[in-house]
């Protein structure tokens, strides 16, 4: 299904597209991924029209601030109109926080922003959460104003999978004409 | 046994042993232990070195052993008299009455025809002219740290009744590169900084390192597919595999149970935090937990009938203990702040945890019933504390502020100042095992 969407907007994007597909590898066949599809050209969209893919919390919490809920409504129309772009939502916590809670922090964390973009129209077998606990800072730094940077949610945009094109069906061998 | 050693209570009068002194002053009885060098019938060269000079180094590192456990005092091998092979199993004891010392190391140190050397080692009370205790290995030339730590195991607990931790190891987590995108192996280094060694190779991020009861397996998670799991492996690293079949899980916080054949861990879903425990083989996991909160952490008591966990299901973190099967559960820490990371001692009358106090992160110590709370560390974020199998000592993880390198630090009970583990790079998680047979 979702194969069919690309492909359809793969070909809305590029007439050239639109002609008989050669079979791979012949001339004139397409570029694998066409620029739709290339995941800097995908973020840079997201992130445009999205405001941020990121979002932030407060020490110890998982309450989306007003804020927050305006960029994950952006956020979450993008992902409704790229219906073939999965995205996994990867919590973080502050590296002040003790190993086992971050991860779990994390967790909820991602949870509470799946909630709001799939409440917001994202269905949920589109995106995927994940906890980094405080395995990856923002900063290497570290002191008591890294909250603020650390404490978030990312939405990592995947690679959709790459378009495929159907073979060209062998020409029917037409009988030999028959003697008039 | 163990009442003899209030016999040799040190007096500050010995000037020569301030260690002693130090330690009298606070009221501690010490016993003075003389620890001559240990000869060798023939000095033959070995993989490790004469056996001369292992002798004075066996010796040299028996003292040090003894000496940092805090109750015990020693008088180190330049100090005192040689002796020959014969007279380790036959002290004179006539010979040591001028030593000060209560109680005699002495051994032997012997080239085999198989390459190895035979350490054998005795303790003898100066006292009663009684031995106290002996051990006798046969090990690689170069593993004679290993018989001397071993030595002083067998002293530590013939003197104290405990188990000493000087043949124990740490498993920890290497940690390179910038911390942003750390490069994290899994590593294990005997207590005192010696033989370490990597057991994964940083491909893909590890955390949260626990050693098996029998130190032969170790439970981590690992971060490999971009979901954190618990995973098992053999500690030459065979036998690596996931803990839970099944769909992905997040799954982490692992903790083997003391008889070896649980493994208590946290699964998180949906914005929830609860705890589990499964066969150490793998198998149907049972949930311990039930509430919205975060619950995690577990540690075992020492007899596998309690587990102390952190859970914020009263608003903040805090430690709770439960029964085994989940039942009974009960909030201990009330001091204020947010407790975490709790850690049931070998002994079984302690709970160390980390406590935020809104500015720092430091290591503390409870009693199972809540009383008793008191703090142990003074530093800016100190967490994950271990337990040595002595009971006396923990290690925990100490970040730097500024830099954010961590590195795990090694504590007395009696709150000495920390010591950095002596190993090659930064680390942190680190799990401190008594098994090392």
């Amino acid at each position: 299904m979702k194969i069919m969407i690309a492909l359809f907007l793969f070909a809305a994007a590029a007439p050239a597209a639109a002609q008989p597909i050669p079979p791979p590898g012949a001339p004139g066949y397409p570029m694998v991924q066409g620029p739709v599809l290339a995941i800097p050209v995908l973020e840079a969209d997201f992130r445009a029209k999205a405001g941020s893919e990121i979002v932030r919390f407060a020490r110890d919490s998982y309450v989306l601030t007003p804020q927050s809920q305006a960029t994950l409504t952006a956020q979450a129309q993008w992902l409704i109109q790229h219906p073939f772009v999965r995205a996994s939502i990867e919590g973080h916590a502050d590296g002040r926080q003790t190993r086992e809670y971050s991860l779990a922090l994390g967790e909820r964390r991602a949870a509470a922003v799946r909630n709001y973009l799939i409440a917001s129209g994202v269905p949920p077998e589109q995106l995927d959460t994940a906890s980094w606990g405080k395995e990856r800072p923002t900063t290497s730094a570290a002191h008591d104003a890294t909250w603020l940077q650390n404490s978030r949610v990312v939405t990592v945009l995947k690679q959709p999978p790459q378009p495929t094109y159907p073979m060209p069906l062998p020409q029917p061998q037409l009988p030999p004409p028959q003697g008039y | 046994m163990r009442s003899w050693s209030s016999k040799f209570l040190v007096t500050c009068s010995l000037a020569m042993l301030a260690p002693a002194a130090a330690s009298a002053q606070s009221g501690e009885p010490q016993l003075v232990v003389a620890v001559p060098s240990l000869p060798t019938p023939k000095n033959v060269d070995t993989a490790g070195g004469q056996t001369g000079v292992l002798g004075i180094q066996i010796a040299q590192m028996i003292a040090a052993d003894l000496r940092s456990s805090g109750s015990i005092v020693t008088i180190d091998p330049d100090k005192l008299r040689r002796y020959t092979p014969t007279e380790a199993t036959a002290p004179l004891y006539r010979n040591w009455t001028n030593s000060n010392a209560g109680a005699l190391v002495q051994g032997y140190v012997q080239a085999r025809d198989d390459g190895r050397i035979t350490v054998v080692c005795y303790l003898y009370d100066l006292k009663t002219h009684r031995e106290m205790g002996r051990a006798g290995f046969a090990v690689g030339a170069e593993d004679w740290r290993r018989a001397a730590h071993r030595c002083s195991d067998t002293f530590h607990k013939a003197i104290t009744g405990l188990p000493g931790h000087f043949d124990s190891r740490i498993t920890y987590v290497a940690e390179t590169g910038d911390r942003t995108q750390p490069v994290k192996r899994l590593a294990i280094v005997n207590w005192d900084g010696t033989n370490h060694n990597f057991l994964t190779q940083g491909e893909g991020t590890v955390i949260s390192p626990r050693l098996s009861p029998d130190g032969q397996r170790i439970a981590y998670v690992s971060f490999t597919g971009g979901m954190p799991h618990v995973r098992v492996m053999d500690l030459d690293g065979s036998n690596d595999r996931p803990l839970l079949a099944g769909p992905p899980a997040m799954s982490f916080a692992p903790v083997f149970s003391p008889d070896g054949r649980r493994i208590a861990f946290s699964i998180a879903a949906e914005g929830n935090t609860d705890i589990y425990v499964v066969n150490a083989g793998g198998g149907f996991p049972q949930r311990l937990t039930n509430t919205p909160g975060i619950d995690t952490a577990p540690s075992f008591s020492p007899d596998g009938r309690s587990i102390a966990f952190e859970s914020d299901r009263g608003g903040s973190q805090q430690i709770y203990v439960m029964n085994s099967d989940g039942s009974g559960q009960r909030r201990i820490s009330f001091a204020g702040g947010s407790h975490a990371s709790p850690a049931w001692s070998p002994k079984g009358d302690l709970i160390a945890f980390s406590r935020w106090n809104g500015a720092s992160l430091n290591i503390g110590v409870i009693a199972p019933d809540g009383s008793g709370e008191r703090m142990i560390t003074n530093g800016w974020q100190d967490e994950r504390p271990s337990w040595a199998p002595d009971g006396e000592f923990i290690v925990f993880q100490r970040t730097q502020q500024g830099s954010g390198q961590t590195w795990p630090y090694t504590v007395s009970l009696n709150g000495s100042e920390p010591k950095r583990l002596a190993i090659p790079q930064a680390g942190s998680d680190p799990d401190w095992s008594g098994a090392s047979q």
